[in-house]
């Protein structure tokens, strides 16, 4: 009797499963910026059409400023969002060093207008969000931010109950009012080995059903990236972007609605290239495919990537096979089939001065306010985040310039 | 809701610290409690890991212990908690290999050793739940009614999103399981070749 009641129960259960199945949404397509690839305009490139370098420019130049000073000694791993009023608001994490129990979330919103930033607030701290995951955390780090279909400003951050960065999970919190107060934080359950080891760096896209794309990574057993699709505070799906120990930190370029493509922050070891691994999709993130590097230097740091509404990409990134010290912006244009990048401007470079000297310029974090311009945070020297805005002038005069320069070597 | 899951979580692992607890108690002393002491321990001990004792702990016990193990599976829980039954018989051997084979095949792939990866068929594939199903039919066939409950339960429990995952996998299967199995098999051919050679040294011709 006991077994006949026990099967009729595993039926229910089937016919429940199957129905959670059912109801599940299928996978979406990218929902692709629309890139409207702005067409030379000669009169505008004339004037620099004979300069060979990228860096004389004539337009304002970019602006630069420094995030809130906390009183923190150790700052690290700042990340922006665009505001529904035009503003931009900062995420980064502070305390006495990277990884120790005062570690904090600070926010602080950035009055394009005024080019000022505001007092920084806490967003997240170590109790707060031990208390509302009920358990123990140990640690709090990098911030995330995003945005929901339904608008609410989203940021996910990594928590560690035990152990280094290895030991990370993600949680996530969210806010109605555009990050002036939030929501109880939910933990992301991305790993079936006790949810370890999952971390983020890099900004989520967007799928057409609202969902978001979120690049996260692995680093403890394997290194690897994970693309997950998020459902408000649940993951609801997820595929692999690379395998192994050599690939983190993965940012992405939506291409068109099934295509896109990872680039990575290499970890290989010993006399492996130190070059940026690539991963690509071909049907909107469901499978991904590693296609070999980029040839652009890497020093096992993370890069940023964006896309601008003109189809220009830039990268920050440290283009170095050791250190931290020089900091790059890069960019590559829409027309250039080759998907060539070139060096347009040197944020940092402390090659000049001695080893024990040089200073890290690390965690570049880039997004657009209004979809021409770009707004690059970073980490200068574990104690200060440095902002730089660059205007959409600026960039559309760096744009001719790399087609002229492209001209002149097809000449 | 959120908050109802966290609690019936943190009692879960409250209920889980304290059977671990009371089997190491009777392990230990060698002592086979009635059902009636295990209750009372059993509530006595749930409730200093489920509530938050002060002095230097912010949290719970039982929220420690979460921070570093995760939620339990559905089916090592009730393992687990089946122990303090009287009822409760020995768990049959394929069960433990059938266990620890998955867990060899599928931690190693689920962290990253392909680009295959497992783990992702927990989140939605019919495939995967009708080898959760099959498995569970054989389990009932061999007369192990306690595996079809476990595993219809686990099943039942992720549709209504008992825990924080939504993957299949978090529901059947845990690393501590996957260990246990593994230990299990060790012991018993360990327990086997002790037999085998006691037997031996009894009856050796003289």
């Amino acid at each position: 009797m006991n077994r006949v009641i026990a099967f009729c129960f595993l039926l229910l259960a089937a016919v429940l499963g199957f129905l959670y199945i059912d109801s599940r949404p299928t996978w979406a397509p990218f929902q692709s910026a629309t890139v409207s690839v702005v067409e030379e305009d000669q009169s505008q490139t004339s004037p620099t059409k004979k300069s060979s370098s990228v860096n004389k420019l004539s337009v304002v130049h970019p602006q630069l400023d420094w995030l809130p000073d906390t009183g923190a000694a150790s700052v690290h791993a700042a990340s922006l969002i665009g505001l529904k009023d035009g503003s931009i608001r900062a995420f980064w994490f502070a305390g006495s060093r990277e990884g120790a129990p005062d570690v904090v979330i600070n926010s602080s919103v950035f009055d394009p207008k005024s080019a000022v930033w505001n007092a920084p607030t806490v967003v997240m701290d170590r109790t707060t969000a031990e208390k509302g995951l009920s358990r123990y955390i140990a640690k709090l780090g990098n911030p995330v931010p995003s945005r929901s279909a339904d608008g609410r400003l989203q940021l996910f951050f990594v928590t560690v109950s035990i152990g280094g960065w290895a030991g990370s999970s993600i949680s996530t919190i969210s806010s109605d009012d555009e990050g002036a107060t939030w929501s109880r934080p939910h933990r992301l359950i991305t790993s079936p080995f006790t949810n370890l080891s999952t971390l983020v760096k890099s900004p989520a896209i967007q799928f057409t059903d609202g969902r978001l794309g979120l690049p996260a990574y692995h680093e403890w057993i394997g290194r690897f990236g994970e693309f997950l699709r998020v459902e408000s505070d649940q993951v609801i799906d997820k595929r692999r972007m690379s395998s192994g120990r050599s690939a983190i930190q993965p940012i992405l370029f939506v291409d068109n609605a099934e295509q896109a493509t990872a680039y990575f922050r290499q970890t290989r070891s010993g006399s492996a290239l130190k070059q940026i691994p690539v991963s690509e999709t071909r049907n909107a993130g469901q499978a991904w495919e590693t296609v070999g590097d980029l040839e652009v230097a890497n020093p096992n740091s993370a890069i940023a990537a964006l896309d601008l509404s003109n189809g220009m990409r830039l990268l920050a990134l440290n283009n170095l096979e050791a250190g931290r010290h020089r900091l790059v912006l890069l960019m590559s244009d829409p027309s250039n089939t080759a998907k060539q990048w070139q060096v347009v401007q040197v944020l940092e470079d402390d090659e000049a001065l001695p080893d024990e000297q040089r200073r890290e310029f690390s965690y570049p974090y880039l997004i657009t306010g209004d979809g021409s311009d770009a707004h690059l945070v970073y980490t200068w020297d574990r104690k200060k985040i440095r902002h730089i805005h660059f205007g959409s002038a600026w960039l559309a005069q760096l744009q001719s310039q790399l087609k002229d320069q492209k001209k002149e070597g097809g000449q | 809701m959120d908050r109802l899951m966290q609690t019936i979580a943190l009692i879960e692992m409250a209920i889980s610290c304290a059977v671990i607890v009371i089997c190491l108690i009777e392990k230990i002393f060698q002592v086979s409690m009635p059902l009636s002491a295990r209750i009372i321990l059993l509530i006595l001990l749930g409730n200093l890991f489920f509530w938050p004792l002060g002095l230097f702990m912010e949290l719970p016990i039982a929220a420690y212990v979460r921070g570093v193990t995760g939620d339990l599976s559905i089916v090592s829980m009730l393992l687990l908690w089946s122990a303090l039954l009287p009822s409760n018989k020995p768990n049959p051997i394929a069960f433990k290999v059938s266990i620890a084979i998955v867990a060899v095949i599928f931690y190693p792939l689920a962290l990253g050793l392909s680009m295959l990866d497992p783990y992702t068929w927990g989140y939605g594939s019919i495939v995967f739940l009708i080898g959760v199903l099959v498995f569970a039919v054989i389990c009932g066939l061999a007369n192990w009614n306690k595996g079809l409950w476990m595993i219809a339960l686990a099943i039942t429990a992720w549709t209504f999103h008992w825990h924080e995952s939504t993957n299949l996998w978090d529901y059947l299967l845990d690393p501590f399981l996957g260990i246990w199995a593994i230990g299990s098999i060790v012991n018993s051919f360990r327990l086997k070749r002790r037999e085998r050679a006691q037997s031996g040294y009894l009856f050796r011709a003289g």
